[in-house]
């Protein structure tokens, strides 16, 4: 039981606030290093399903059941063949936005009218150039939107890897606990749980403007 | 030729059903596939393993079904407490024509969103005490707001119209409540619970960091003691019982859902 003093935490921001930044950089890094990858891997593998009903509905399936799986478990099981810190937390936390990513592409893709699509067909276009000039862009919000899903969640569950050595602000939580009893614990898991509220708070800003100004310029409400 | 496209329109559309159909059937059936798989594959794979005793005093059944047990029971009682907890006040809340307390709790139900689940456990622990108790009061508090959200969101989404018409059929607005609103809202109001159901789960794997035992205590003591083997184990039981959870979830949602809806 550690009562809370204001002032206490204040000297704690002030003495460390080089240590918090650096910690919430890493933090943001980490998730927007494996949110590039779950892009690219979940963008073309929507791309490649979307009109087939039945790989489409495998994929979301198999997705989910990765969801589903509790992160300090999948964090484990990385740590064998993949070691201790960077590699595992990217590949989990790359697991882990697949599913937003490439259910959001499978159905922002099927939401392009047909008829936009056979005046497509009708001006000569071949499938690729209809997929990147047509479909992608009126698909791009909803895309987004899935990005921005999967950077909420991500943030949340990059925490928990600083269990095994993973970057971020997370390693504030674990200091906090395993300082407990201590004056400074309760500071160190309050700023690690603040910075990570304020993190999410700031990328979901920032993807409402990134979503404004990728839209094409048509499209713009 | 009127006709023909008619009926190639409909056979083409029962196609899709069937389709459909079949995915779904496959879907339903796949998890406990998937879960018999690799449980029995985690099986096959401990038989061949020489244990030694630090692995023999965690890989035994006694050991197994109590943290299990554990486990489950974290996850049960705070979906429980929460179903019992957040759906009235969902209720009460969709009730109030104030747009601040409406526009107030969504706002904080999208912070609690932000907030990481280590972070409330373990200040929990730091603040109050460590065990059971702070680890059972973190899950309900944490997935209190996302079934909050989902009842308020199931209660408003319903047509006003059929709500009036209900209302001119001279039936009490508690009738309505309890006879259009509430079925109606229901697919929703579970899929909340059903995420918070296996959000708890996961949540409860980390409450072995507050010594509140579970499952997660293989996992940590695997990592610890760099024992592979019971690692494994732990996380193999847990994505099992988070995936089976899911799926008993999507079970009783279909059975639960209003036949019309």
């Amino acid at each position: 039981m550690t009562p809370f003093d204001l002032a206490g935490l204040l000297t704690f921001w002030s003495r460390r606030w080089d240590d918090i930044l650096e910690l919430m950089v890493e933090h943001l890094v980490v998730v927007l290093i494996s949110l590039a990858i779950a892009m690219v891997i979940g963008v073309v593998v929507g791309m490649l399903t979307w009109n087939k009903p039945i790989p489409a509905a495998i994929v979301i399936a198999a997705a989910g059941v990765a969801l589903t799986i509790p992160s300090l478990a999948l964090l484990a099981l990385l740590i064998r063949p993949f070691g201790l810190g960077w590699t595992s937390t990217v590949i989990a936390l790359t697991f882990y936005s697949l599913l937003p990513i490439v259910r959001n592409t499978i159905v922002g893709l099927r939401e392009v009218p047909p008829s936009v699509l056979e005046s497509a067909m009708g001006m000569g276009m071949g499938p690729i150039k209809r997929m990147m000039s047509i479909q992608l862009p009126i698909a791009w919000p909803i895309i987004l939107t899935g990005v921005r899903v999967a950077a909420q969640l991500t943030i949340g569950i990059a925490a928990i890897a600083a269990y095994v050595a993973g970057p971020g602000l997370g390693t504030l939580i674990f200091n906090g606990l395993s300082s407990l009893g201590s004056k400074n614990a309760l500071n160190f898991a309050l700023t690690g749980t603040l910075g990570v509220i304020i993190l999410a708070l700031l990328v979901d800003a920032a993807f409402v403007q990134i979503t404004r100004l990728t839209t094409s310029r048509g499209l713009r409400a | 030729m009127t006709v023909s496209t008619a009926t190639t329109a409909i056979s083409t559309a029962s196609a899709a059903r069937r389709t459909d159909r079949r995915i779904r059937i496959a879907r339903r059936a796949a998890t406990p596939v998937i879960v018999v798989l690799s449980l029995g594959g985690l099986l096959l794979w401990l038989s061949t393993l020489e244990l030694d005793s630090i692995e023999q005093r965690t890989l035994n059944w006694d050991y197994i079904f109590l943290r299990t047990g554990e486990h489950l029971n974290l996850t049960i009682v705070a979906s429980i407490l929460v179903a019992v907890l957040a759906i009235p006040t969902g209720i009460l809340l969709s009730r109030t024509r104030s747009r601040f307390t409406r526009g107030f709790v969504l706002g904080l139900a999208n912070v609690g969103q932000a907030t990481p689940a280590v972070g409330v456990v373990i200040l929990l622990a730091i603040i109050w005490q460590t065990g059971y108790t702070t680890a059972l009061v973190a899950l309900v508090i944490y997935s209190f707001l996302p079934v909050l959200r989902n009842t308020m969101i199931g209660l408003e989404q319903i047509d006003p119209f059929v709500k009036e018409s209900a209302l001119g059929m001279g039936m009490t607005s508690g009738q309505v409540l309890r006879r259009i609103e509430l079925p109606l809202a229901v697919p929703v109001i579970l899929a909340g619970l059903r995420t918070s159901l296996v959000f708890c789960v996961g949540v409860a794997t980390i409450a072995t960091f507050i010594n509140a035992g579970g499952l997660g205590d293989m996992i940590v003591n695997g990592l610890k003691l760099q024992r592979f083997p019971v690692l494994v184990t732990g996380a193999v039981l847990v994505a099992s019982i988070a995936l089976l959870i899911d799926w008993v979830a999507s079970v009783i949602e279909d059975v639960l859902r209003p036949k019309g809806v």
